[in-house]
């Protein structure tokens, strides 16, 4: 296999890119200046190499222990779980979130053979016990999918005896959404989920 | 106006039916359920044979396509919505279109046309199994109940991830956190199942006095959770409750026992005091009247829902009714009922509608001629 054809079907392994998008890829790095290419393998490089894990709570990290975990201003009462990093980029886009997290990696799915043991819910249960009190909430994150609910559910079961408060983020209207274009579904959720106000 | 490409042996095609419909007569195995399957697909994105999808490919092809211009409602002269259909059986690639957009879900889609389909197979939903008859009010309601397909899908979903932790011997605290997803998904099915039978059922009994010109028969929704005078939102709660009291069976069994996955509608013929099932003692008329009865509630939930008549596809739908049964049928399907009507027959003298005024055209090796 040529250069050229290898670099395409490491393309094409990427999430939503098709043999045709990698091949457009691979020709237009060809086309562009030298420098543009090695600067995209050393980026690549880079996070290969310096990126993984944080200790604590899975999010990535360059050092041992991720930005959040490591900042004191962090409030340690308070864990929010989810299942993948990149969503610990969404939350703290949002901001108004001041506690830890914890990255599960999965979630439950037997069909696919993911069991607790499969992602990180043992680590878990151990930082809260070995906190020993300080953590009051834990606020689970996981998506509002079949499978996202399951792991809820299992996860309340198993935190709860330890202590803290679990709590679950709300289901409902998108804000800013206009309700007759709102999902059926979703009003819903909305309606079982409203409050007094 | 429908555009056809590689659908069965319909190869390529552009059909325009009058307003009024049509009768398509040609030999056996020229095609003629071949296109009815192809309009029904707009309604529905599969076969209603049972048929999957890559099967609808035409021989040795890749790729089927079928678009219908459709004239929502009774307003004609409106301008006509466009239902795209295509599957690509190299990438196992299914694409749907409503006026070029595609929708965030192919569920979205569905019940675009508005379209109630009678065929012989109609028989199985009577005689066959209980399976038959849940898919029957399945699509029904998802046709015609917004949220419906949502949380069958939602249900579907959770009972195989249960059912799959069940068998790889799981904790029972992981098995057991579907219990949630799955009842809660549950109750909106159920409810929605027990509304639409206690809607329909007097209509189902009406229709089939009425064919039947005698006996009777009722439709009753039997549950497998029993929910018998719950408010909705008890449902919830019972589902929960049977998933408890089953758990012990559930686990050495290895699958889940209890749940709209069991329901049953119950069909049932009544001669004076007694009822007997329609599926055991049935006779081929009866059965086939209970068939008939059960299409036209279709058809009329249809109408109902978006308030426009349905487009009636025939497909030799009356064998085994008596001459008179067949009369009485037919003057149901005349009263404004339908719309469009699109019927197929091997030969003039096989047509139920006689004198019925619809333009004839032929069909011939998968070719149709107006």
């Amino acid at each position: 296999m040529s250069v050229i054809q290898q670099l395409i079907k490491e393309f094409s392994r990427l999430p939503g890119v098709g043999s045709k998008t990698a091949q457009r890829f691979g020709y237009y790095l060809l086309k562009r200046p030298r420098e543009e290419a090695f600067s995209l393998a050393a980026a690549i490089c880079e996070v290969a190499e310096k990126i993984g894990p944080c200790e604590v709570c899975g999010n990535f990290t360059e050092t041992a222990q991720c930005e959040i975990c490591s900042n004191p201003n962090r409030d340690e009462g308070t864990i929010c779980i989810v299942e993948e990093a990149f969503e610990v980029g969404a939350i703290e886009r949002a901001g108004g979130y001041r506690g830890l997290y914890h990255v599960l990696g999965g979630r439950l799915s037997p069909l696919d053979g993911i069991g607790p043991d499969e992602i990180s819910v043992r680590p878990l249960l151990e930082r809260i016990r070995s906190a020993d009190g300080a953590v009051k909430e834990v606020v689970v994150a996981t998506n509002s999918s079949v499978e996202g609910e399951a792991t809820a559910v299992y996860l309340e079961g198993v935190i709860r005896p330890l202590g803290p408060k679990v709590t679950r983020l709300a289901r409902g209207l998108p804000v800013g959404s206009e309700l007759e274009y709102v999902d059926g579904s979703t009003i819903v959720e909305a309606l079982a989920g409203r409050r007094e106000m | 106006m429908l555009k056809l490409r590689l659908f069965r042996n319909l190869g390529d095609q552009e059909l325009s039916f009058p307003p009024e419909g049509v009768a398509i007569i040609g030999a056996n195995a020229q095609g003629k359920s071949n296109l009815l399957e192809a309009i029904y697909y707009l309604e529905t994105f599969r076969s209603f044979r049972g048929a999957r999808v890559e099967q609808l490919i035409a021989f040795g092809e890749d790729v089927f396509r079928v678009a219908g211009q459709v004239v929502s409602g009774n307003d004609v002269g409106g301008s006509p919505t466009e239902v795209a259909a295509a599957y690509e059986g190299s990438s196992r690639r299914r694409k749907v279109t409503i006026d070029g957009a595609e929708p965030e879900r192919i569920g979205d889609a569905i019940g675009r046309l508005g379209a109630v389909i009678f065929s012989p197979a109609d028989m199985g939903i009577v005689n066959g199994g209980p399976v038959r008859r849940r898919r029957f009010m399945d699509v029904a309601l998802s046709l015609n109940e917004e949220g419906y397909l949502v949380a069958l899908q939602a249900f579907r979903h959770a009972l195989a991830q249960r059912n799959a932790a069940l068998r790889s011997g799981q904790l029972e605290a992981v098995v057991r956190a579907w219990d949630e997803p799955l009842a809660r998904s549950a109750a909106t099915v159920m409810g929605a199942r027990r509304r639409w039978v206690s809607e329909w059922r007097d209509a189902f009994r009406g229709y089939y006095e009425e064919v039947s010109g005698g006996d009777s028969a009722t439709m009753t929704y039997v549950p497998k959770v029993a929910v018998d005078d719950l408010p909705d939102d008890g449902i919830y709660g019972a589902c929960r409750n049977a998933l408890d009291v089953r758990w012990a069976v559930d686990l050495r069994r290895k699958s889940t026992s209890a749940g709209p996955h069991r329901d049953e509608l119950l069909l049932a013929l009544v001669d004076g005091e007694s009822a007997v099932e329609a599926r055991e003692f049935g006779s081929g008329g009866q059965c086939r009247t209970v068939a008939l009865a059960l299409r036209l509630i279709e058809g009329d939930s249809i109408r109902r829902a978006r308030q426009s008549a349905p487009v009636l596809l025939l497909d030799d739908a009356f064998a085994e009714l008596d001459d008179a049964r067949r009369e009485r049928v037919l003057g149901l399907m005349g009263q404004d009922r339908f719309g469009q009507v699109i019927i197929t027959a091997p030969k003039e003298s096989d047509l139920p509608l006689q004198g019925d005024g619809l333009p004839r055209w032929g069909i011939n090796n998968g070719q149709i001629c107006a």
